[in-house]
């Protein structure tokens, strides 16, 4: 995904500044589920970014909605970092927190390396459901992104039968 | 009846504009605009910010226009689920269809302009709704 327009320059990114009360605690929470899913980048309490698209504007659009609706205060902001160093240290937090994410996988992936084929295909589904979720939001994709993708596609690699292997 | 949305239609808006056309007012015309401002006086706004057919309670607008509309067809509230998941994908529902659709439209809405998204999806949504009544009646999917 291409997020700058130049080399050298910052790209662009959506911030959502924003304040909910504290209780009811449940639209707070809803709240907070949402943005993590979204692997938002947090500036500061109550302000986070993603870079900015029409799928990310969108989805924190409706979210600035859903906390006025709560009673919060909320507003959408389109904005350049004013450093490339700013920029890179918040894609940076970004890939890092994808990457502890896939490196779980990885680490799921390889512990049932052993075990019987019905049970390796099933987790297989279940992680590349994971990872499925965990590629929607990551914006600065890590190289531990590869690796967990190969350590699931093994999982659903038959294991060949060392009966069946040729002497 | 006038209708407006925002420009650089994805899932929810296109459900939304087939929805209007064939179940609502067959004679809807669409306008496609770029800041919420720009909504002319006499049209119905959906699926933005801030109007009563947008997001709401954790619906998308294809479910908030249903419930508005007090559409009760269990075909279009199965087609709901479908672009609910598309457009949101919280995994409220199981709708193995929405990743595929939303990758469609998505790349529609590359090479396409709004009135030709809206003039490709609309048989696409005829088509799933046709699918899915079948369904629904034999209880099991057609073949």
């Amino acid at each position: 995904m291409v997020r700058t327009s130049r080399p050298g320059v910052p790209g662009e990114w959506v911030l959502l500044s924003y304040r909910i009360p504290r209780e009811p605690s449940t639209p707070r929470i809803t709240i907070w589920r949402k943005l993590k899913r979204l692997g938002v980048a947090q500036i500061s309490d109550g302000l986070i970014a993603l870079p900015a698209d029409a799928r990310t504007r969108e989805h924190l659009d409706w979210i600035a909605d859903e906390i006025l609706d709560a009673g919060g205060s909320a507003s959408i902001w389109i904005a350049h970092p004013g450093t490339t160093a700013t920029e890179r240290d918040l894609a940076t937090a970004m890939a890092t927190a994808r990457a502890a994410e896939y490196t779980k996988v990885t680490a799921e992936a390889t512990a049932a390396a052993g075990r019987d084929e019905t049970a390796r295909l099933s987790l297989a589904r279940r992680l590349r459901a994971e990872l499925r979720r965990i590629h929607r939001r990551d914006y600065f994709p890590p190289a531990e992104r590869d690796q967990a993708t190969a350590a699931v596609d093994a999982l659903a690699q038959p294991i060949p039968d060392p009966e069946e292997q040729p002497s | 009846m006038k209708w407006a949305t925002r420009a650089n239609i994805h899932i929810d808006r296109a459900a939304c504009a087939w929805l209007i056309r064939r179940h609502i007012d067959a004679d809807a015309e669409f306008v496609f605009i770029a800041d919420p401002a720009e909504v002319p006086a006499d049209a119905t706004p959906f699926d933005m910010r801030g109007v009563e057919l947008g997001h709401h309670q954790g619906d998308c607008s294809f479910e908030t226009i249903l419930r508005h509309y007090q559409l009760d067809d269990p075909v279009l509230w199965r087609i709901a689920q479908i672009i609910h998941e598309a457009d949101l994908d919280d995994e409220r529902y199981d709708a193995p269809e929405a990743p595929g659709l939303d990758v469609v439209l998505r790349g529609l809405s590359m090479i396409c302009t709004d009135e030709k998204t809206l003039a490709i999806t609309g048989p696409i949504f005829d088509g799933l709704y046709e699918f899915h009544r079948h369904a629904t009646l034999l209880g099991r999917e057609p073949a």
